[in-house]
């Protein structure tokens, strides 16, 4: 190399390391600017004053100030946030729901404690949340959902006996749906599917709620599929979506199912104008990928965006999705392998697992999807899709 | 089912500049020179909306004029949430109001201009915006302090934080081009053969037309003091007044210029010319070397605020290099001095194929061809 050239290629790398710093920390692609007219429309907010949540909210909030610092109205306020945070895929309302129980510190009531508890599931801090729902039911025994987030949290760190435990206080409290699928749920998990999805369907003839009704009819779904019975899974998947709710998991489950079924263009279908979700976002991205659409960059480069805008705010409880965004529609073994694992680390349910398993794969790694399959092993989760992942990595091992 | 893809299809297109879900950010910009404080606040409609309640006709939209109408509460509200202190808390206030889009909406811009009590010394930062309504809310912040440029993530735990001007970062940045320094001699090679080219004799002496190796270790030594002390102080007289700007060379002319010195010095060991004073070669030639690191340097782009140290941490940085190459160079050189492997296959081998490698270089440089790559 000479001279001017060793030059020349260091500028380059200069360049490419301001190009990567000014997209990291330059967020705005337009200028600010200054509307010309009053009428111009420049934001559409999510709830309109009228609308049946924005009254449920206001009259929520309307409680909190008649009675300033007095718990329920508090909690009552927090859980709604939540509940639209999740239906709705818009991570502003968690913040909003923080904010309402932060002014209590240590969260004095049974119902302050799992709403906390639910806030901190969803950052991820699952011994806190633990602690929190535990707390909860020493206030109030028979509080049946800190038992059943519990059993949640253990079931998404593989932790099956103690999930157990949950769903038999569940069971002894008198709760047969929460039960039934709770213990269909360790069932599946713990490679029993046929019993589970006997039992969770035992549990859906229990309840005719509507949420109750559209989650377990969304595990069945998850549950039919994994036995190798796509007609059976796609009829649960119809009967929770008829239920009219908006739920972003029962989305994201749908779009894999269809995603799995090499069916593209109805998961374009069914999630179109859901972008504003990431998870469903990823399963639209990668819908236009497999359909080769035209759309299909620039639902990349979006998603990709919104990782990044993450990843300045320090927030990590996207890495599975990242993971598939790496692997999937940007063919970076490497970098997915390295979030599938640290994902791994915290979450392991079976799509936790399957990541990790394909990315390994794809990377050439064994060693690195060791954790997957030694769960594998040690719960014999019956699903044909991961198994023969496991195979094709054994093969790759003995290579 | 045509008719019901066509639609699906065209809904996608409809919602394509859909905005993202994602929590509430403000993006906070400040440029601290002294006293004088300017920036850029963008802050979510939707978020001022939630604090101050935007949409005053409540159809769900917020509109220009709406927003317009709440300019003063809206800057109020935003800078009784946000101190700085230098020296004592730094009046602020909002020169413009503008709008940006960003990824999940359109943002309020809020021009910040004011000034500090003292123009030196720490900066203190309180960001209290939506923490209260948002728990997730974060302030991201770039600061530009003095010229340095740091970052922070502001957040309810975080909401104050204090950024040193001084020596903490002066000393990362002196730091970063010692680095840049030694990194520039070691893969500088032309800086490496000519310097090689001189040293290679200093632990031989040419008597009656004859190599052979010095008497003592000592002599050696003096000899290569000589010459890396020479070559040092005349490329850091040159690099000093390019860096500075007070002299300038066309980089084409002292990169042909150099390659010509690496010529000269591999020739001097075939066909010894200078053998006494060689560290008069190694000043003059130096003088050309220092115009070399010079154009280097000015593609880092030194910092105006910290021009010396910058400049002096580079220096060191190739003299780190340069002792480390010696180091390695000299007592190998002293063992094998008296083998005729020494001096007929490294010093006369060496020496021939310097000089080979240099003369592609100049013809190279000096008539722009490409003739051997990397």
């Amino acid at each position: 190399m000479t001279f001017s050239e060793l030059t020349c290629f260091r500028r380059l790398r200069r360049i490419a390391l301001l190009l990567a710093v000014a997209a990291l920390t330059v967020p705005a692609l337009a200028a600010p600017r200054k509307p010309l007219a009053d009428s111009e429309l420049l934001e559409r907010l999510p709830l309109r004053a009228g609308d049946g949540s924005a009254r449920e909210l206001a009259a929520l909030r309307a409680g909190m100030l008649v009675a300033p610092g007095a718990p329920e109205p508090a909690a009552a306020l927090a859980q709604a946030y939540f509940d639209l945070a999740m239906a709705r895929g818009d991570p502003r309302y968690v913040g909003y729901a923080e904010a309402v129980i932060a002014g209590f510190g240590e969260p004095p009531t049974a119902s302050l404690r799992v709403v906390r508890g639910l806030l901190r599931q969803y950052r991820h801090d699952f011994g806190g949340a633990l602690d929190d729902f535990a707390a909860a039911l020493a206030l109030d025994p028979g509080f049946a959902a800190a038992h059943a987030w519990r059993a949640a949290i253990f079931l998404v760190q593989a932790a099956y006996a103690a999930a157990q435990q949950e769903c038999a206080a569940l069971q002894s409290l008198g709760r047969a749906t929460l039960f039934g699928g709770c213990r269909g749920l360790v069932q599946a998990y713990s490679g029993q599917l046929d019993v589970a999805y006997r039992t969770l369907q035992l549990a859906l003839a229990t309840t005719a709620d509507a949420g109750n009704r559209l989650w377990l009819l969304t595990r069945l779904g998850e549950v039919a599929a994994w036995r190798g019975q796509p007609a059976l899974a796609e009829s649960h998947y119809r009967a929770a979506l008829a239920l009219g709710r908006d739920d972003g998991y029962l989305l994201a489950a749908w779009g894999d199912f269809l995603l799995d079924q090499n069916r593209p263009a109805e998961v374009l279908a069914a999630l179109a104008g859901w972008e504003a979700a990431d998870n469903l976002l990823l399963r639209l991205a990668e819908a236009a990928a497999a359909l080769q659409r035209p759309e299909a960059a620039r639902l990349a480069q979006a998603l990709g965006e919104r990782f990044a805008a993450a990843g300045l705010r320090g927030d990590t409880t996207h890495r599975a999705e990242e993971a598939r965004y790496r692997l999937r529609l940007r063919g970076d073994a490497g970098a997915a392998l390295r979030l599938a694992a640290e994902n791994y680390r915290v979450q392991r349910e079976p799509r936790d697992a399957r990541i990790l398993l394909e990315a390994a794969l794809a990377a050439g790694d064994a060693a690195a999807a060791q954790p997957a399959r030694d769960w594998l092993a040690a719960s014999g989760f019956e699903d044909a899709r991961l198994r023969r992942l496991d195979q094709e990595l054994a093969l790759a091992t003995r290579r | 089912m045509k008719l019901r893809h066509w639609l699906c299809g065209l809904l996608l297109l409809i919602s394509l500049p859909a905005l993202a879900h994602k929590a509430s950010d403000s993006y906070l910009v400040l440029d601290v020179q002294g006293r004088e404080v300017t920036g850029q606040w963008d802050i979510a409609l939707r978020d001022i909306d939630f604090a101050l309640g935007l949409d005053a006709d409540g159809d769900g939209g917020i509109t220009w004029g709406e927003v317009r109408a709440r300019h003063t509460e809206i800057a109020a509200w935003a800078l009784g949430r946000l101190t700085l202190r230098r020296g004592g808390e730094c009046a602020l206030a909002v020169a413009d109001h503008l709008i940006d889009s960003h990824s999940d909406g359109s943002y309020a811009v809020l021009r910040l201009a004011g000034s500090c009590p003292s123009g030196g010394g720490e900066l203190a930062l309180d960001y209290r915006l939506l923490f209260e309504l948002d728990a997730l809310h974060r302030g991201l912040l770039r600061l530009g302090l003095d010229g340095s440029t740091q970052t922070a993530v502001l957040s309810p735990q975080r909401a104050e934080q204090r950024f040193a001007a001084g020596e903490a970062s002066r000393l990362a940045q002196f730091g970063q081009y010692l680095v840049e320094g030694i990194w520039h001699i070691w893969i500088g090679f032309d800086h490496i053969l000519f310097l090689l080219s001189l040293l290679l004799p200093a632990v031989l002496v040419h008597e009656a037309r004859r190599w052979r190796g010095v008497a003592n270790f000592r002599l050696a030594l003096v000899e290569v003091l000589w010459v890396v002390t020479a070559f040092t102080v005349a490329h850091s007289i040159t690099l000093s007044l390019a860096a500075l700007g007070l002299v300038s060379l066309p980089s084409r002319l002292v990169e042909a210029a150099i390659a010509a010195s690496v010529v000269l010095a591999a020739a001097n060991n075939l066909k010894p010319l200078v053998e006494r004073r060689r560290w008069m070669v190694a000043f003059g030639f130096g003088l050309i070397h220092g115009f070399g690191f010079a154009s280097v340097l000015a593609e880092l782009g030194l910092p105006r605020e910290t021009l010396v140290l910058s400049l002096l941490g580079f220096n060191l940085g190739v003299e780190t290099g340069q002792l480390a190459i010696v180091a390695a160079f000299l007592p190998l050189a002293y063992a094998l001095r008296g083998t005729g492997f020494y001096r007929r296959v490294v010093f006369i081998g060496g020496s021939l194929a310097t000089l080979a490698i240099a003369l592609l270089w100049f013809v190279e440089r000096a008539f722009d061809l490409k003739l051997i790559s990397a």
